[in-house]
Formats: C-alpha cells, structure tokens, sequence
C-alpha cells in the first residue's frame, strides 16, 4: 500500500488561494474606507432626515458611507477655526447657518466649488445666490424667511405689516425668539422703512415693539404652545416653523410682511482641509438632488434651495410664498461684521427685565 | 521601647508610602483633568474677540474690564448670588428637619423614606425642569388649580425668578438632607438622653447640644447647595427663559450665540472665583471650633 497524500494541494497554493478569496473582502473594506464621509450636523430631526433623505437612499448605493457627527453649530463653526492649521481636518462637510458660513469663509476656511465638482450647483434657486460666497463657498440646503406666524383661531384680521405689532391692540400678545437677535433686528430695520442693514432704525422699532409687551422664547418650539394657550396670537418666526406646527396641529398660520422678509438659509460648507474632498462633492452633489430637497420640504416645512425640485399637492400648497413677496437676502458681511455688537444689544435691551 | 517605636514608624512609613501609591494615579487623573482645561481657560480669558476673526492671539485684561465695568454684567452676578442665598437658606432650613427627623426615625418605613428622598436624583435635572415647566406653565396644573379655585387671574410662574428658586430648590434639597443625615446619625443619642435627664428640653437639647455638634456637617452641606446653586444651567435657562439670566447661562449665550470664547472664558473664572471666595469666606466666618476637620 503506498503512502495516501492527505494534501492534495500543497500548503503554499492554499496560502495563495485563500489570499484570493480574502481579496475581495479586503478591497472592498478599502473601497468602503476610502469613501467615508464625516457631516458635522445638528442632531434630532435634521440629522434623521439627512439619513433618510441623502445617505441611505442617494449615497449608501454609491458605496459611501456617512458617518454623522452630532452637535451644536458654533462648537463646529469653532472645530473649523481650530484646525485650520491642520493638513487633514475632522470633517468632510459642515454645516451652519448662512451667517457663521459667512464667518468660515471670511476666515479662508471654506474650499471653493463649481459645476465640475458639484454639477447641481447650477440648479441652485437665483433668489439665493450671494456673491462669490453662496453657492459657491456656503452651499444653500433648506431655506425659509421669517414672517409673521398669527392664531387664526383668535386673529380674524392678522396684521400685514411687522410696523403693525407696534398697535397697542397687540400688547402683551406678541412673541419672538430669543436667539433670532440679528434676524429679528435685520427684520425691524425694514419694519421701520430702512434697508435691512440699518440696524439703528431696527434697534429703535425693536424698543418700541418691547414697550409694547414683546414676549421673548428661548427655543423656537416653546412659541407653539404659547400660541395654543392663547399666551400669545402672534409671533416673528420662520414660516418654516408654522408649517410644521401646523401639520402638529397646534392653531398657527403664516404670511409674509409687507415690508419684506428676511431670508434664512440653512446649508453646508466643505471645509479646505477635507480629509476626503471627492466624497464631500458627492455628498454636496446628493444634498442638491430634487428627492433629497423634497423630502426636507415634506418634512421640514422649509423650501428646496434648487429649481428642479418642484412640489405637488399640500406641501407646495404650505410652501408657496406669495409672487409679490419682497424677499432680502441679508448682506452676510455687514450683519458678520455687526454680530457681536447687535447681540450684546440684544441682550441688554430687549432680553433684559 | 526604643526599638518598637523604630518598627511603629517605618509601619507608617510603609503605609504612608503604599497610601500614596493607591492615590497617585487618581491624582494625577483628577489634577490634569481638572488643571488643564482651567490653564486653556485662563489663556482663552486673555485674548481678543473679534467677530469676523472669532478669537484673536492677545494677551489682555479688556474682557474683565469689560465684565467689572458694566452693570449689566454686574447685575448678572448679583441675581446670581441673590438666587443662591435664598436658596441655600430655604434648603438648610426645610433640610435641618427633615434630616434630624429621619436620622432618630426609628420607623421600619426609614428606609422608605430614604428611598423616595433619593428617587428624584434618578431622573435628571432637565427631565426635572420640564416637569416643572408643566406644572408652572400658563395652562399647566398650578394655573388650572387656581383657577378652579379662584376664579379668573390664575397662576402664571414660568420665566420668573420665582420659579428658578423652586426648581433649584427641587434639585439641590435631597443633597442637603442627605448630607445632614449622614451628620445627625454620627451623633451619639445618649447626649441627648443626658441632656434630658439635666433638665434640657428638646428644642434646647437640640439648639444648645445637637446643633453645635452637627455644625461642620451644616456648614457643608450649605456649601454643597451654594456650589450648585452658583452653577445652576439648565433650570434657570428651561424655568426663568431668556430675560432671566444668571451667570452659567449667560456664559453659554457668550459661547454659542457669540461664538465669543474669551469672554466666555472670564464669566466662567469669575463665576468660580467667586464660588471659591465666598466658600472660603463662608468657612472663615464659622467660628473654628464649629468647622468641618
């Protein structure tokens, strides 16, 4: 009987086909790292959207993965400014508000794009377009203005005007957002017959508008249940917010003030030193698709930034904002350059007892 | 003799040294935790803001000039450590009781007792706060209550000061009572016995015998209750709303509205400092033999 090979295959060529099946499980896992992207988002709603509407449906398929990383914006707007000095950065994209987006790109920090990094850049809404900054530094993903939000159980003749709430028929009935400060001061200065950057006029309408019982909250959803208790009947808010309190079903409405309303734009920035640019172009590139724009819109109450995405049925029935209305972009660099100082005066003057 | 007294001290040595041993690694840990973000601190209190450059590398004193030299800012600090006083006050009052009570209870529902004293501190101060907020809202219970009962007026409390003490109040008295509890059952019962049996009567026993005893454990409490009253953030922020401000909430409004780190840095020095100096003073103006060892 002659010796039996148990091996029939020798041990190097089983080293070599094992290397073969492993190779696709380890390319793969590089294919799935080199196409990670970090977002630096706000959490809650906004962060369960960005998953529902971008990364799963848009950017999970094309083999990206998103990793979330939740907190509050100026600690980002900080993180950036710290380490800007650094050659590889936290975070593929950012996001802010318009203003603290204005601050970033003030500071440099901000990478410039263009159609051939982000093809949708060219259906970005005109109306939002500023300077070399939006769309090209800050790039624009949800937006609203801020209006006048009223009780239409109780109010049967709202007032048209923001220089309207100064009618002693509204004292004590009026309410506004602590943090909203530039905006509610940008808003005032149109009130009061000025160009939005005539913080002065605004300081002195804001004044008049606090003798007359100006209900101040801290956070945007502590409005409607003021509204729904009959504590106030009006309030200064984005009319954002009155869709979504009105699919809650609290009793609010909205419209936009003669004088003009001032746009509020919430959107993302890919930071200079980006550990992964490509990816934050697609992310970018997915963020300005129409079913990612309309979900926000369903869900959020704020419009899509892009012209391609346009609604149906009750949401474009909520969102449609009168043809007439006077829309203001806000003038980034002067409201940045006044910031601190209208916040202070905020503070002192109308948050003050 | 000699030779024992030789074997005593290097035993103390060895114990002094394997003491040491066990505690330097939390040292270390709790120091650098500690220190570190303070030293950050105290650098970021020294620079410059500007709002389109955010912090600017300086080294200056205008952001405490800025603090000492405006009365609003004054005025933060004051309501701050008027908000604190009263409520210190109110907890060593309602705690001094309440504890004494629960340390001689000889009652099997004690341990019951203690239970639901310590039940609140499983839920969080926010969750707390908002439970508050409901109760302390136009609409809320106490308005419905009191409308029932009175009629047209009812009660509205939030975004008052009024509120910010009860809900401080709310969450530092199971501190206080814990603390007191602890103190008053370290007292020997037979002191009062002997009291008694001299004639004392029990308020007498208690103010004349039991307080004194009990002091330096009063005294910490009280300082317990004044730390966190001092560094309250979330109640003051949920219960007195934007035009209440006291110290910690005004510090984040500098740091995430302003994105202004330097003098966010000095509103939170100057918030410890004076925590600090207050405890000390508090301590110094007890008189020695009443302080804690």
């Amino acid at each position: 009987m002659g010796k039996v090979n148990f091996m029939p295959v020798s041990r190097r060529s089983v080293l070599a086909g094992a290397a073969a099946l492993a190779a696709p499980a380890l390319l793969s896992r590089t294919a799935k790292a080199d196409e990670r992207c970090v977002v630096g988002t706000w959490g809650g709603d906004y962060a369960r959207l960005l998953r529902e509407n971008i990364d799963d449906p848009i950017l999970k398929p094309a083999g990206v993965e998103v990793v979330q990383a939740v907190g509050d914006e100026a600690p980002r707007l900080a993180q950036l400014q710290a380490q800007r000095q650094l050659p590889r950065g936290a975070l593929d994209i950012s996001c802010l508000g318009a203003l603290n987006g204005s601050v970033a790109a003030n500071l440099n920090l901000l990478e410039t794009l263009d159609e051939t990094k982000v093809p949708n850049l060219k259906h970005v809404d005109a109306r939002l377009h500023s300077g070399t900054f939006m769309p090209n530094q800050f790039v624009p993903h949800i937006w609203s203005v801020q209006g006048i939000a009223y009780n239409p159980q109780t109010v049967k003749d709202p007032p048209k005007k923001l220089a309207d709430l100064l009618d002693p028929k509204w004292k004590g009935k009026v309410g506004a957002l602590a943090t909203a400060d530039k905006w509610v001061i940008q808003g005032a200065a149109l009130a009061a017959g000025g160009s939005s950057n005539d913080f002065d006029k605004g300081k002195e309408f804001l004044l008049k508008l606090n003798a007359n019982g100006l209900r101040v909250y801290p956070q945007t959803d502590d409005m409607a249940p003021a509204f729904k208790s009959g504590e106030i009947e009006v309030g200064i808010v984005w009319l954002a917010r009155t869709v979504m309190w009105q699919n809650a079903e609290f009793p609010v409405a909205g419209l936009v003030p003669e004088e003009g309303a001032i746009i509020y734009i919430s959107g993302m920035v890919v930071p200079k030193n980006a550990p992964d640019k490509e990816t934050a172009f697609k992310y970018m590139n997915a963020l300005l698709e129409p079913s990612a724009q309309r979900g926000f819109a369903a869900h959020m109450g704020y419009i899509p930034t892009v012209n391609d995405a346009e609604l149906a049925g009750k949401v474009a029935e909520q969102l449609a904002l009168p043809t007439d209305a006077k829309l203001v972009q806000p003038d980034y660099a002067k409201v940045t350059a006044a910031s601190a100082d209208l916040s202070d005066w905020w503070l002192k003057n109308i948050l003050r007892k | 003799m000699t030779q024992a007294g030789a074997l005593e001290r290097a035993e103390a040595r060895r114990n002094s040294a394997s003491a040491g041993v066990l505690v330097a690694p939390a040292l270390v840990i709790a120091v650098v935790m500690m220190l570190a973000p303070l030293a950050i601190l105290a650098r970021y209190s020294l620079n410059r803001f500007d709002p389109a450059e955010l912090m600017v590398t300086a080294f200056t004193a205008q952001n405490y000039v800025k603090f000492f030299s405006d009365p609003f800012y004054l005025g933060v600090l004051w309501t701050t450590l008027r908000v604190t006083v009263i409520v210190t006050v109110v907890c060593l009052l309602l705690g001094v009781p309440m504890a004494w009570r629960l340390a001689r209870s000889a009652s099997r529902w004690k341990s019951a007792w203690i239970v639901l004293l310590i039940l609140p501190l499983f839920i969080g101060s926010v969750t707390r706060t908002a439970g508050w907020m409901i109760l302390f809202a136009r609409g809320g219970m106490l308005d419905i209550v009191a409308r029932a009962l009175f009629g047209y007026g009812g009660v509205d409390l939030m975004f008052t000061e009024t509120a910010v003490i009860f809900g401080i109040i709310s969450i530092n008295l199971p501190f206080t009572i814990l603390t007191l509890q602890s103190v008053f059952e370290g007292i020997d019962t037979r002191l009062e016995e002997a009291a008694a049996s001299m004639g004392a009567a029990p308020a007498q026993c208690f103010r004349r015998v039991i307080m004194p005893l009990a002091m330096p454990g009063v005294l910490i409490a009280g300082v317990l209750c004044f730390i966190l009253s001092m560094n309250a953030f979330a109640t003051p922020l949920l219960l007195g709303g934007p035009r209440f401000q006291m110290m910690g909430p005004l510090l984040y409004w500098e740091f995430s509205n302003n994105n202004n780190w330097p003098f966010a840095g000095v509103l939170a020095f100057i918030l410890m400092a004076t925590t600090l100096a207050l405890t000390v003073l508090a301590n110094i103006a007890v008189p020695r033999r009443y302080r804690p060892a």
